[in-house]
């Protein structure tokens, strides 16, 4: 499945999510932390990109042990979902890399 | 406010409300909280941002549950898509945005055109006819017309959608092909 490049939020997610599982709320405030202020997620929005990562198995829902309440579900990455995002780091470094080489030649 | 949301998310299908939607009221409940400390610009931003973000998930879930996601997909702009979460060096702008743009600006520059023609064919020395004022009494009808055919657009749409899935294309897919025979 051809998944790369990833959209912004959808890395910014993802990112928020690989140091530890968290819950809508936090992902949102993360997100928005992140990346300074620039992308500031709607709830509908971070709710559809959850639904459609969680149907690729890039993340995993559960309930958070310390409220157990219905409604406060967390979500953590899975090894799919960290092994997509490892490419994409990857991948952008290559391109920061060439990136800095080509305005480098052209500067001298 | 709290209330009102729990009625937009009526507007996702049921699946989805019954899985998502009391997690997604308490979200936005404490982002709201957050928002209105910040100021009323900041709410008034935040309350734009969400029925934004409601509305057009809430669109893509129900044309996706109509169709089915394998046909949802190639349909929707990249932003809209569910099986990818690429970002192209296409347009990202949802193309349906950019036709109604230009409809829009269409109509705008029509009217101008039809106002200089009215201006130059009055008598200018007339004083009877006087200045030309703007007609604010259209403004609300306008309004509701255009609301009233935006709304049956939709209603087509539906239709179409609904008329496709009751012929079952959504199961073409999931039918054996004729080399696996």
């Amino acid at each position: 499945m051809q998944t790369l490049p990833l959209t912004e939020p959808v890395l910014l997610i993802l990112l928020s999510l690989a140091e530890r599982p968290s819950h809508g709320y936090a992902i949102l405030k993360d997100v928005a932390e992140m990346s300074s202020g620039r992308v500031n997620l709607s709830t509908g929005t971070l709710y559809a990109a959850l639904r459609r990562m969680l149907e690729e198995g890039w993340i995993q829902r559960f309930e958070e042990e310390e409220t157990g309440s219905r409604g406060r579900q967390a979500y953590r990455l899975t090894p799919a979902g960290r092994r997509n995002l490892q490419l994409e780091v990857s991948r952008m470094k290559h391109l920061t890399h060439l990136a800095s080489l080509r305005v480098a030649r052209k500067e001298v | 406010m709290r209330s009102l949301y729990r009625h937009l998310l009526y507007l996702y299908p049921a699946p989805y409300r019954s899985e998502y939607g009391e997690e997604m009221l308490i979200v936005f409940s404490e982002v709201r909280a957050d928002a209105a400390q910040r100021g009323q610009i900041a709410h008034s931003v935040f309350l734009v941002r969400e029925a934004r973000g409601l509305l057009l998930s809430a669109l893509r879930e129900r044309i996706r549950s109509v169709i089915g996601p394998q046909f949802a997909a190639p349909l929707l702009p990249p932003s809209f898509s569910s099986r990818r979460f690429a970002m192209t060096d296409s347009f990202r702008f949802p193309k349906a945005t950019a036709v109604l743009m230009a409809l829009i600006l269409g109509g705008v520059l029509l009217a101008i055109q039809k106002a200089e023609a009215i201006h130059a064919s009055l008598p200018q020395d007339d004083p009877t006819v006087g200045p030309i004022h703007p007609v604010h009494s259209i403004f609300v009808p306008g309004i509701m017309l255009l609301f009233l055919y935006f709304h049956a657009a939709g209603l087509i749409g539906w239709a179409v959608l609904f008329a496709l899935r009751r012929a079952g294309v959504h199961r073409l897919s999931q039918m054996p092909s004729t080399e696996s025979k």
